[in-house]
């Protein structure tokens, strides 16, 4: 036979593996386990959600609250605890019926944020990026430091606003507010990846013959895929997740989002755990499907600016 | 079809507090039509920023910058008719080596057929033809050249622009592009403007030289007038390889002729260089290829041999005279060792002397 064969240690090398492996699943668990329990008792029954030891696998799984939720109009939505015990299951919140018209409330804000931050940072970001103008940098940093503010801090004045222009307890409150939020994140965002290609493309297209709205349609944005992607994910959840503002500007059902809904349940005279968990199953599926979709994105997306390339 | 003129063009960075960093003062400069210049000098002298706002990249401070008769200033970059080759090459990444080429003449709605027959046609002359379905990023430093190039020739444009385009390659790739360059400005018969820092390429390339410093013109001409009769101190050092040997001496008139002195040294100067007054402080500028060894004859230079660095076609001599080290060039199998006493004969016509306080050439008629 040629050629030697070198038997590395093994020992050593299982260890590590071991080890790794341990680490990764102790992780996976501490993620993912709570996940699991939401999912898994949203399919039990109030009864067996609260018996002792916890069953992570229902014994009678059921969907009643999934089927209240969707199928509102087929008489689940009684209000409340009409004679039913709501220690035995069956008992369906007053607000089930809302959850559907918030998911839409949900949408439409987070779709509009989505669509208003790309066409709002796209064009503010080329600029601060490639043109040079007069206070171009304070531009920057007052839209930075915008980003440091808490929210809390802008409650008041932003009530105050939103009701002086007569906008109280609509979606274009919300639309508005989370806009001032999130489009300062997403120009940064957005400027520091146009920033990173050279300076040179943007001269060659424009010698080439694109206006400079061209050069930013026609090569800055086919390139500018993962950061597009990463500031809609972005601004979707963060419309998608917001509660402090959706608060204090909404009141009825007309503009009330999935959060406020959500946590309306905890709020009524019984609490339902079983539909609490059942309505977060449903507020979490959209942004996991749209993570999943975008994914190869995401990553390379989120670098963005990290390392030259 | 294109006459570019600058009429005292200024460029200034920064506005406010920051005002008058001057990147180009008072630019004055007349380009023919068709004709290959190049704009020379070290990094920061301007050379970029005029060529830029040639191309409508930069905004012109002040002045006026010409076109054949029409004012340039205020059209804007994708509407003159100027094509650019970028010393990154700049190719779009997301595109092919065929789009790449064919970017320009879709912006400028020329019909799908004339685009294939252009972008070919230059493919098969720039021989990247088997390249076309490729991205730039699985091309070569020296294929991307060609690229960019390509995407600038099928413009057919009236000025065609290069910044540094060759600095990226290696040394042989280098010289063999040179000539297609040349060769393509003798197809095109448009104005071509090039920006380089490397005086071999510039003396190679132009008909004429730009040669500029500070953001101002040091010298225009042609090759021959620069590299022989540098207007500037500053230009004959910045031609020539190795660089001009720079000697301070005073001038001194005696016996109805002028004499450079330098210590116990004594040259006699040709009439020509002689217009300063007695006792001028003078610089004199002597080529290492301007001199010869004299043997046991007459000398104009005598010195003693430092170092012998033979390179090939000839040999270079480190020599010390009244306290100076000179580069001076001898033939290849002239038998010196270090340590010789050995006197050189000068050229004189091919002497350069330099007002030391201005810098400026002393030559009559410069």
């Amino acid at each position: 036979m040629s050629g030697v064969i070198i038997r590395r240690p093994w020992a050593p090398r299982l260890l590590r593996t071991a080890v790794l492996g341990a680490a990764s699943l102790l992780l996976l668990i501490y993620v993912l386990a709570p996940v699991a329990w939401l999912l898994s008792s949203s399919l039990q029954q109030e009864r067996e959600l609260t018996s002792i030891p916890p069953h992570w696998i229902p014994d009678h799984p059921t969907l009643q609250n999934f089927r209240a939720i969707f199928a509102t109009g087929l008489g689940y939505a009684q209000p409340s605890a009409n004679g039913v015990d709501p220690t035995s299951g069956g008992f369906i919140p007053s607000v089930a019926a809302n959850l559907l018209p918030a998911m839409g409330n949900s949408f439409i804000v987070a779709f509009a944020v989505v669509v208003l931050n790309l066409l709002i940072g796209v064009p503010a970001a080329y600029a601060i990026a490639k043109i040079r103008f007069r206070f171009r940098n304070a531009a920057l940093y007052t839209i930075l430091a915008t980003r440091v503010i808490p929210d809390i801090a802008l409650v008041v004045p932003f009530f105050l606003m939103v009701r002086k222009l007569g906008l109280l307890d609509s979606l274009t409150s919300l639309i508005i507010t989370y806009l001032a939020v999130t489009v300062p994140f997403s120009v940064f965002v957005l400027a520091s990846f146009f920033e990173q290609l050279p300076d040179d493309l943007d001269r060659a297209a424009r010698v080439d013959g694109c206006s400079r709205l061209q050069v930013l349609t026609r090569v800055f944005l086919p390139l500018a895929r993962p950061a597009l992607v990463a500031v809609g994910l972005f601004a979707f959840l963060a419309s998608w997740n917001e509660f402090l503002l959706a608060l204090m500007f909404t009141q009825t059902a007309a503009s009330q989002t999935l959060p406020i809904v959500v946590a309306g349940i905890t709020s009524d005279f019984t609490v339902s755990f079983s539909f609490l968990n059942a309505a977060g199953v449903l507020a979490v599926v959209p942004p996991v499907i749209l993570a999943v979709m975008f994914e190869r994105y995401i990553v390379s997306g989120l670098t963005a600016g990290a390392v030259k390339g | 079809m294109a006459r570019i003129r600058f009429q005292s063009v200024s460029k200034r960075y920064g506005s406010g507090q920051s005002a008058g960093q001057f990147a180009v003062e008072g630019l004055d400069l007349d380009i023919r039509d068709q004709e290959f210049l190049v704009l020379l000098g070290p990094s920061g002298c301007g050379k970029s920023t005029t060529l830029n706002m040639i191309a409508g990249l930069e905004e012109i401070t002040e002045g006026a910058l010409l076109f054949d008769d029409q004012v340039m200033n205020n059209v804007p970059a994708h509407k003159r008719d100027v094509a650019m080759v970028f010393q990154s090459y700049a190719l779009y990444p997301h595109k092919s080596v065929f789009e790449n080429i064919a970017f320009g003449l879709r912006m400028r709605k020329v019909a799908e057929a004339e685009i294939k027959r252009r972008v070919e046609d230059a493919a098969q002359r720039l021989e990247i033809a088997h390249l076309l379905a490729r991205r730039p990023s699985q091309l070569s430093g020296g294929q991307r050249q060609r690229v960019a190039l390509g995407r600038a020739m099928v413009r057919e444009p009236s000025v065609f622009l290069m910044d540094e385009p060759l600095s990226n390659l290696d040394a042989s790739l280098r010289i063999s592009m040179r000539a297609e360059i040349r060769h393509l400005h003798a197809q095109m018969r448009s104005t071509f403007v090039y920006v380089t820092h490397d005086q071999a390429e510039a003396l190679t390339l132009a008909d004429r030289i730009v040669v500029m410093n500070g953001g101002r013109i040091q010298q225009i001409g042609t090759p021959d007038d620069i590299y022989e009769r540098p207007q500037t101190i500053f230009v004959a050092s910045f031609l020539g390889s190795p660089a001009i040997n720079l000697i301070e001496g005073t001038l001194a008139r005696a016996d109805g002729a002028a004499w450079f002195c330098r210590g116990a040294w004594r040259l006699r100067l040709p009439p020509e260089l002689a217009s300063a007054a007695d006792g001028a402080a003078v610089t004199l500028g002597l080529r290492a290829e301007d001199v010869q060894l004299a043997g046991d004859g007459p000398a104009d230079l005598p010195a003693v041999v430092e170092t012998a660095m033979p390179s090939g076609a000839d040999q270079y001599l480190g020599v010390r005279s009244e306290g100076q080290t000179l580069y001076l060039r001898v033939a290849k199998d002239a038998r010196v060792r270090e340590g010789d006493a050995v006197g050189f004969t000068l050229t004189p016509q091919r002497l350069h002397l330099f007002d030391s306080q201005t810098g400026r050439s002393l030559r009559a008629g410069a």
